[in-house]
Formats: C-alpha cells, structure tokens, sequence
C-alpha cells in the first residue's frame, strides 16, 4: 500500500428529487492523513453527499475531484475502482459466511484449471487474515460472521473496506452500535489509516466524539455547505449554531394553554430493548414533545403506546380506565391514534388511492352495517381536503402521486376522520417542504384548540421548541428531564439529549 | 397523467374487454356454431365450476395470499357431500333423501368455510406462509376424498339431483345462475363494503392497514374461508354434474383459476385488482377454449395457446402499468 496523500473533492456537486434540492451546489475537499467529521441534522445532505460519492447515486449536477482528476461515477463498482470505498451505518455482513468470505465477497481467490473456477480456500483464509492482521484485530477467519458481536462485525466491515485499499474512505455513524472500548480501537485504526495518506470521512451525530478523532469539521444544513472549521475552533456552541443557523421562531397563536386536566397517564411502560420505566402525563389539549436522538427509544414509546409494538409491563390510565396496549385497533378505538415516522410504507398504502387512504381508519364509521358507498365517502373526503388544504388533483388516483407534505395530510386526515382524542406524531414534518410544516404545525394547535392532546416526536429539536407546551428528553430508553420551551435554549436542549455541557 | 382520468380508467380497463368482443366476432365469422345462444350458454355453464372459485380466488390474491387446495378442495367436498348422504339415508340416521341431502350440502359448505379459516389461522398464528398450508391442504384433502369413498365413486343421487350441475331454470344452466350470482355478491363485497376496501389495504400494505386499526388477521380468515367455501360449493355443484362422489375430479384446477385471476389484471403482488377482471379473465378462457374445439385444434395445441394466453395478458397488464405510473 503506498503512502501518497490523497485527495477528494466536489465541485458545485448537486442532487436534486421531483420537489426538492437534495444537495446544493456543495464544493468541498478532503485531504488523506486527516480525519474529517461531516455532521448535519436528518435530512441536512449528509448522506445524500456520501451516496453520490460512493457512486450508489448520480448527480444532477457538479462533479466529483480524486487526486485533482475528475471522476464520472456511475455505479458502486466505479467507486471501487476509483479506490472509494463506504461502510454504512447498518452492517452489511452474510451472518451465514464465514469472516474470510464476507472480507473476500464477490472477490475469491480461484484456483488455476477448470477455468479458475475453483475456490482457493487457503488462499481466501490467508489472504483475510493478512487484511485482519494488516488493522491490528485478530478475530478468527473461519468463524461465521453471524456469531461474532457487532463491535467485531464491524472491524470486519472496515477489514472488507480496507480489502479493497482505498484511497478515500467513509464512515457513516461506525460508533452508533459500539461499546465506549471498541469506540477507542476504531479510533486507533482510523488514525493508522489517516497516516497512511488516505481520505477519512466520518459522518457522526455524537459531537463529544468530534474532538477526540476528527481534524476538521464540514456541516452541512438543508443540502447547503455551512462550512469547514478545524477542530481547534469547534466548540459545542458554535457547531450547533451551524448546525441549526439563525432559527426563525415560527408564528405561534397566543392563546395556546393547555388544560390542567389530565387525559392520559402512562405507568411504568417498558419493553426489552427499547424503552424502561416510563412515567408521565399528557394533559387535555397539551401538546407534548420528546427529544432525544435516535435510537433513544423515542418511536418505540410511541409505538408501544398505540399497541403497535405493545410494551412488555406498564399501563395508560385513560379517564380514570387502566389500559393495557396490546393492538393498534384497540387503542383507535380509545382515542389513541399514530402518524408513524414512516408515512411511506406504515402511514399509507401508496398502491391505493388518497380518497380510500383517508377513508382507511374510519371505514366503520362511514359505513352502515359494512356497506360503504363512495358518496358516502366523498363528503368526508371533501372535508378532509378542505380543513387540511390537501392539494389533490384527483382523489382517484394513487396516494403515491402526492407530495411529502400532502401525504403526511393524508394521514393526519385519515385520523381525524375517526375523532381521536390523542395523536401520536412520530416525525411529523420529516422530508416535507416549509409551508407544509407550517401547515402541519397549525393542525396541531388546532387540535390543541379543541382539546385533542399531542404528543410530538422531532428530531427537529428547534420545531420543539416552537410548537410544544413542554417537551420530554429521552436518553438510551429512558426519560432523563423534562423542560418547558420558554426556560431553555435551542444549544441547552441539544447538550441535554446528547448529554454534554455547553 | 394529462389524460383525463375517465379516458385513462377506459384505456387501462378496456382493453381486455376490447379483445375478448374482438375474439367473439372473429369466432363468429370462423367456427361455424359459435355464436349461437345454445353455444353461450354451455360456454357459461363450462366455466361455472371453476368461476365461483376464481372470485375467491381473486380475493385471496389481492389479499398478498394464495390458496392451491381449490381443486383438492372440490373433490373432497363433492365425496364429502355422497358420503354424508350415503351415511344419512343409512341404517343410523334413515333420514329421508331430500332432508339427507340438504343436510349433506349444508355440512361440506360449513366444512369448506372451515378448511379456509384454518389456513387463515396457520398464516396469522404461526406464520405459515399459506403456499405452503394450502400445498398440504391440496395433498391432504384428496388423500381425504379417497379415503372416504374408498378410491371409488360414491354414486348416493337420485336422478333430481342432477338439477345442481345440469339443470335449467328459465332456460339457463343453473350452474351458470349461481355463477353470475356469486359474481354479483363478491363485486358488492369488495367494492361496497368495508370489508372489500380492508382485503384491498391488506394487500397493498398490511402493515399500514394494520397500523390503521383494521384487523388483518380477521380480514385473511375470512378471505381464505370465502373462498373454501366457494370450492366446496364447486364441489357440490360438480358432484352433482356428474352424479357421484368422485376423488379423481378436479386435478389442477388451482392453476387455471389462477390463471383466469392473473388475466383478469390481479397483481400478484396483493392490493390491485378486480372481480369484474376475473369474471372477463374467466370467460375469455371459456371462449378461447370453446372456439378451439369447434375449430378442431388438437387439444395440446390449446393447451400451449392457454399458456400463451397468460404469458401475453400479464405483459398487457405490467406494460399498461408502466404507462399509467408514468
């Protein structure tokens, strides 16, 4: 492996979707021998850059630099062979092959005779520990990929990266599955990689970490380049700023108070795995919000509450009747109701039409002893799309042809149509444009408005704080504090979730 | 998408209508006796038996499920029906023939609707995947049928009989009657009631239906048992056609109702398709067939055509697709 320094770098690089610039315009370089931190919140470009880079999209514009020469990367394989190599977030590995053959996937030594169809086992099993040995790991090459634990799983991953001696390498969220131990022997290898000239780019959401491995910090927010600092000058406060920029408090009523009276009660709900011991109340008519990163068990507690996923103890108490959750049926017909995080595939069937999706909950309600006429489906559907100013061209055709926003109205609207008194909101403005969330926001003050309690879970952290009465912080499952908007700022709620002190 | 939707719903529903008509007339100038009002009707009573099952059918496949017992399903409850009459009118019960009869009718439909719900219950309880429950099903329910009739026909019928499966009633094929009428009730259940919208979102995407509160576990049951309840209708109405219990009728109906469903435009995919498609789907197959013999093609040649047949319809069907997302 030779020692040159590499380099990468984009040139007004841009990625654009039907309705939204993914990337904008975005020139930035990388120099090998450092390690570069790319932070962003959801949705900011992190991995629609890394995509682009890795080869796994196009771009609709811009190019691509290695060396100071242009590349055109049309497919993972090009990136490959421009030496670009990516390890995601979620482990790639065949749990039923071994180490070796996972290192050497697609790429088996061959034997000479019969046309080098034949495996060369010794071959594959020397040449992957020689790749194991070459980081440092030793982890047995014939055992199974399955039975290895994840913080091994991953050195194998980074060994199969390292197989391919690559000249840039990226990293999206390695440390989200590791123990603080194994975290350290990453960042040694990473170190060792970065001072043998190639290009570290890792992409992270923990900024404690930042100053332990990276050289320099690029953000990105709403596909647009923020900037790169050095390490020196990255301090907490400063990277949320850049993170977050100059936040736009949004037009919200005056006369938004909750009730005092308490509508739901939760009691020590857990489930193995995903949330423990969670206490709380949701006043009529509140808007509640949780924070908390991902992984924080803040969806699971959502769902869990909707009997989606049921928890394995705990109880709602809902005017003064103990509940136990255990079918999404169930908890519609209490009043408790879920927008899930991923309106795609779980809030809507895009197959069918946005007049049955929005129809789709309340089919016993519009129908009379099961009969169910499309006029009678049709005045409920009109005023859906009038109180939701749904913009539809035709409700007769599928759901799939709307917009984010208009689809996330859709669900919205499938609820209300079968009068909830408490609606769980799991990331209710993810991928949807400014005016929609606007519009969004207001139908959940009006819902406030009349006495339907919320429940908001954002990673949008300034959307928090500008919609909710108050907001819960979960942390790994649990429920750390809670804080009310007007008492805490946008930076002191970001150090609260990620647990660290501005 | 600049089409407006009413000349769209036409261009993408119509054409199989348009080459069904379009066949109908060129048989009509070709194969001497077939248009004649004799010929339709036996063209419709031909494809009754296999009909009321391919509406369940269809059903079961927009649910996302598939059900491959149907013809095992027939047989067996054709035996069930002789056997039971032959145990009612004997030396136990004494029964008189009609009541046993009815009885006998009554018990098979009761047990078809039950063989339907337990593979509804091996997919929701322990999922099974209902390919396989119903591959068992199909090899278990013939076993079945000749276990009770002793690998023999079962031959109880008294000549009246006969009307089930070969009657008229206002000079049409009562089989065909009780064909258009199950056509009627399931195009009014899957497109009138809750109950037809829910099996359309559990197909499409049964984790949003289920995190939309419809119920579908309860929603496969039902499909499953409608539509072993049509088989076992089919069953009667063939026992009934031929005037015995026999084990050996009915082999390898599964696929060519699948067949009839998947030209009618079903996706296999679950959530999209029609009653009314399979009822064209079915009589286009009907007709191929009956134009085939009064031209006098060899019987494998029509074979070869059928396949041909379902290959062509699911390109149309992917291609209009294709065309409509755009």
């Amino acid at each position: 492996m030779s020692t040159q320094v590499h380099t990468l770098q984009t040139l007004a690089l841009r990625k654009e979707y039907p309705g939204t610039v993914a990337l904008n315009d975005v020139t930035v370089s990388f120099t090998g021998g450092q390690v570069h931190a790319l932070i962003g919140k959801n949705g900011a470009g992190k991995s629609t850059l890394v995509k682009l880079i890795a080869g796994a999209i196009e771009p609709t514009g811009g190019s691509i630099l290695v060396d100071a020469r242009e590349v055109q990367l049309q497919s993972p394989q090009d990136a490959l062979q421009r030496g670009i190599v990516a390890v995601h977030q979620e482990l790639s590995l065949v749990p039923e092959l071994t180490v070796a053959e996972n290192i050497l996937l697609g790429r088996l030594p061959k034997k000479p005779g019969f046309g080098r169809s034949i495996i060369d086992w010794r071959q594959v099993y020397t040449r992957a520990e020689h790749v194991l040995a070459g980081l440092g790991v030793s982890i047995d090459v014939r055992a199974r990929a399955g039975t290895l634990g994840v913080a091994q799983q991953q050195s194998v991953e980074i060994a199969k990266a390292m197989s391919y001696e690559p000249s840039i390498l990226i990293l999206d969220e390695p440390t989200s599955a590791l123990a603080q131990h194994e975290t350290q022997r990453l960042f040694d290898l990473l170190r060792m990689l970065a001072a043998r000239g190639v290009v570290l780019l890792y992409i992270t959401h923990r900024l404690q970490e930042l100053r332990e491995i990276a050289d320099t910090v690029t953000v990105l927010r709403n596909g647009l380049l923020v900037g790169t600092i050095g390490i020196a000058e990255a301090n907490p406060s400063t990277i949320v700023h850049m993170m977050f920029g100059e936040v736009v408090q949004r037009v919200r009523p005056a006369d938004l108070s909750a009730r005092t009276e308490p509508f739901v009660e939760v009691q020590s709900f857990s489930r193995q795995g995903a949330f423990t011991d969670i206490n709380f109340t949701v006043n009529k008519g509140e808007i509640l919000g949780i924070a908390g990163l991902l992984g924080s068990g803040r969806t699971e507690l959502l769902r869990g509450m909707f009997g989606a996923d049921p928890p394995d103890t705990g109880e709602l108490i809902i005017g003064g009747e103990r509940i136990t959750p255990s079918d999404p049926q169930q908890m519609k017909d209490l009043g408790v109701v879920l927008t899930p995080e991923n309106r795609k595939d779980q809030g809507l069937v895009q197959l069918l039409n946005t007049r049955i999706n929005l129809c789709l909950a309340s089919l016993n309600r519009l129908s009379s002893h099961g009969f169910i006429t499309q006029a009678r489906e049709q005045s409920s559907v009109d005023r859906n799309i009038r109180e939701l100013d749904i913009k539809v061209a035709n409700t007769e055709a599928p759901v799939a042809f709307l917009s984010g926003g208009n689809q996330q109205k859709v669900v919205v609207g499938k609820w209300l149509n079968t009068s909830p008194r408490l609606v769980l909101f799991d990331e209710p403005t993810r991928g949807i444009d400014i005016q929609a969330k606007q519009q969004i926001f207001q139908i959940i003050w009006d819902l406030s408005k009349r006495g339907i309690s919320c429940i908001v879970v954002s990673s949008e952290l300034e959307e928090l704080l500008d919609i909710c009465h108050r907001i819960l912080i979960m942390r790994q499952g649990r429920i750390v504090t809670d804080v009310r908007p007007g008492e805490i700022s946008l930076e002191n709620l970001f150090a609260v979730c990620m647990k660290e002190e501005v | 998408m600049n089409v407006p939707p009413r000349l769209q719903s036409l261009f993408s529903h119509g054409i199989l209508e348009s080459i069904l008509v379009l066949l109908c007339i060129l048989l009509a100038f070709t194969a001497s006796g077939f248009l004649t009002a004799d010929n339709l009707l036996n063209v419709l009573r031909n494809v009754s038996m296999q009909g009321v099952i391919a509406f369940g059918m269809t059903m079961v496949i927009i649910s996302g499920e598939i059900d491959l017992s149907v013809g095992s399903a027939v047989a067996f409850a054709g035996c069930l029906t002789a056997f039971l009459t032959l145990k009612l009118t004997g030396d136990w019960f004494m029964l008189p023939l009609p009541l046993a009869i009815a009885v006998s009718i009554l018990v098979t439909l009761a047990v078809g609707f039950a063989v339907g719900t337990f593979t509804g219950f091996m997919r929701n309880r322990y999922q099974v995947p209902s390919f396989i429950t119903t591959l068992a099903l199909m090899t278990g329910l013939s076993g079945a049928a000749e276990l009770i009739t002793n690998g023999f026909p079962l031959t109880p019928f008294p000549a009246w009989y006969n009307f089930i499966g070969g009657g008229y009633l206002l000079g049409i094929p009562f089989p065909a009657l009780l064909f258009l009428l199950t056509f009627a009730i399931l195009q009014f259940l899957m497109n009138y009631t809750s109950f037809g919208r829910s099996v359309y979102a559990v197909g499409g995407n049964a984790e949003a239906a289920r995190l939309s509160g419809i119920n579908v576990k309860r929603v496969k049951t039902m499909v499953f048992g409608i539509t072993a309840f049509l088989a076992a209708l089919s069953g009667v109405m063939v026992s009934s056609e031929i005037m015995s219990g026999t084990a050996t009728t009915a082999k390898g109906w599964e696929l060519d109702i699948i067949a009839a469903v998947i030209i009618g435009g079903t996706s296999f995919m679950g959530g999209v398709g029609r009653i009314w498609g399979t009822m064209i789907g079915v009589v286009f197959l009907g007709v191929i067939m009956n134009g085939m013999t009064l031209l006098n093609v060899s019987e494998y040649w029509q074979h070869v055509v059928r396949g041909a047949i379902i290959l062509v319809a699911v390109l149309l069907n992917l291609l209009q697709k294709g065309r409509a997302g755009r």
